[in-house]
């Protein structure tokens, strides 16, 4: 049975494309079918994140509009290979998306047996981030742990219990997890930031992962290599802990404390 | 004239659909006079909960239909008071051609009564029937908003920040308050505002609000009630 994850926010800028390439190369090295689908029409940067911006010949719009086939329009991973990267359009803009074009794609999507099929939102709570949502069985909601992004992200869960299809169908709903983004033990320590139990509190939801903060998703960008494909990387073993917890595993939270500094390390400082 | 191979046409607009919330005003007289008066009391007693709102006329309680040149004369009346007309609620074919000549739509009606009622006495308006409270056990999040029309509301989960709930009786909310309260929607005073763990943006009753810019801290987060003593809104923890 194909599964519609949404990686969603409402404020942008949180890491939901960086979540949506790392989650997906999570799921497919776990030898699971995985279609990522950019819904940020006109501004694209899945493919950027992906590393596969050059190789993209066709992209969602078209193929909503039947100028290709979706086999067409999917663009293989070359390190993963039941990843598929569907593009979206860069000259077009959110009203090329239709919500029957979109839920065609989706059950082309579920009649080739994906298991998973992840749809980057845009920020914000217009045409593109409602169809992104609407055929959507889990959410992912990133918020970073900062006033805007809990409030935004507070709205979306809105939408999303009320203006998604299992919600107007009224015997269901889309499957709601938190992923907290830029986390800064040592600064929530200080009473600078808010910490995953203030978050918990005023969103009432669980979280699924804690990324921290880090400069390797920056040098991920740039290399084109989701950040979770970096073992070095405290933000990969995060995203990895995260996968697991989406496909049901019990893992205790890590980067949520400060590390703990040896006693060398506090004898000399540093 | 030159033109470019290819003219791109931007639409001058678009359409769309959406429910929108509005209210009724069910008339039992075509006395203009009459009409002014009551209304203009509603509005007043909840200003920014009644000035310029968007109100269908009803006319299924008239016992009669109206001709259109009283039907102006209401509508007239109605926007003296305050309130602004756009519509008559659906009714017989005859409500059909007094809405043609009036030029204004038929919206949907909200209660099921198509036929008009035998002429009666002017007997006092029958009390609604009572539905008691309008119970929400889902959070309410940022963006969203509950009216209890003509009941209290009692929430029991969490209200965010940038949520709004309404109601003409009380408000309950059991659990934590961040968002906005408005009781006493359509101006009664005797209602009241109650929660476990207050730290609302805005509480009003019956029109009467307040701002908290900041939530003093014998209130910020602990059970409260609000209640309106004459003109002033009054808060006190629960249980004192």
């Amino acid at each position: 049975m194909t599964e519609i994850i949404v990686v969603t926010s409402g404020k942008g800028g949180v890491g939901k494309t960086t979540t949506s390439a790392s989650i997906a190369c999570g799921l497919a090295s776990r030898g699971k079918k995985v279609a990522v689908i950019d819904f940020d029409i006109g501004l694209r940067n899945l493919d950027l994140i992906m590393g596969c911006e050059r190789r993209v010949v066709y992209d969602f719009v078209n193929v909503i509009n039947g100028e290709c086939t979706l086999k067409q329009a999917l663009i293989k991973d070359k390190r993963l290979e039941t990843l598929f990267v569907l593009a979206a359009s860069q000259t077009r803009d959110k009203d090329a998306l239709t919500a029957d074009g979109v839920e065609r794609v989706l059950d082309e999507l579920r009649a080739e047996n994906f298991d998973y099929v992840l749809c980057d939102s845009p920020a914000g709570i217009e045409k593109g981030a409602h169809l992104a949502m609407y055929f959507a069985d889990r959410a992912i909601v990133v918020v970073n742990p900062e006033v805007s992004s809990v409030r935004d992200s507070d709205r979306i869960l809105g939408l999303l219990a009320s203006k998604t299809k299992l919600a107007e169908g009224g015997n269901g709903r889309v499957q709601e997890h938190l992923l907290l983004t830029r986390y800064s033990p040592k600064r929530v320590a200080s009473g600078e930031m808010m910490g995953v139990e203030d978050v918990k509190e005023i969103l009432g939801l669980d979280v699924v992962g804690v990324v921290p903060e880090s400069t390797d998703v920056l040098s991920a960008s740039n290399a084109g290599t989701p950040v979770i494909l970096n073992e070095n990387s405290d933000v990969s073993r995060a995203y990895q802990d995260a996968v697991s917890r989406l496909l049901g595993e019990t893992v205790p939270l890590r980067f949520v404390d400060e590390p703990k500094r040896g006693f060398f390390a506090r004898l000399f400082g540093g | 004239m030159n033109r470019p191979a290819e003219v791109t046409k931007e639409p001058a607009l678009e359409i769309r659909f959406g429910p929108v919330d509005i209210a009724q005003v069910r008339i039992r007289s075509t006395d203009p006079g009459i009409i002014v008066d009551e209304l203009t009391g509603r509005v007043a007693t909840a200003p920014k909960f009644f000035e310029r709102t968007a109100v269908c006329l009803d006319l299924s309680e008239l016992g009669r239909e109206p001709d259109a040149a009283e039907l102006r004369g209401v509508i007239e009346a109605v926007r003296r008071a305050g309130m602004l007309p756009v519509g008559l609620v659906n009714g017989t074919g005859a409500t059909d051609a007094l809405a043609r000549a009036v030029d204004m739509p038929l919206l949907a009606q909200f209660r099921a009564t198509a036929k008009i009622p035998p002429v009666v006495h002017a007997a006092p308006a029958e009390p609604e029937p009572d539905l008691g409270p309008l119970i929400h056990t889902q959070a309410v999040r940022s963006g969203q908003r509950l009216y209890a029309r003509r009941r209290d509301l009692i929430v029991m989960a969490p209200v965010g920040a940038g949520a709004e709930l309404m109601a003409d009786g009380c408000a309950h909310v059991y659990n934590t308050l961040r968002g906005r309260v408005m009781a006493g929607a359509r101006g009664d005073t005797n209602a009241r505002v109650f929660c476990q763990e207050f730290y609302a943006e805005l509480v009003s009753i019956a029109g009467v609000f307040r701002v908290f810019e900041t939530i003093p801290p014998e209130l910020a987060g602990k059970p409260v009630q609000a209640w309106l003593d004459g003109d002033a809104l009054r808060f006190a923890r629960l249980g004192e």
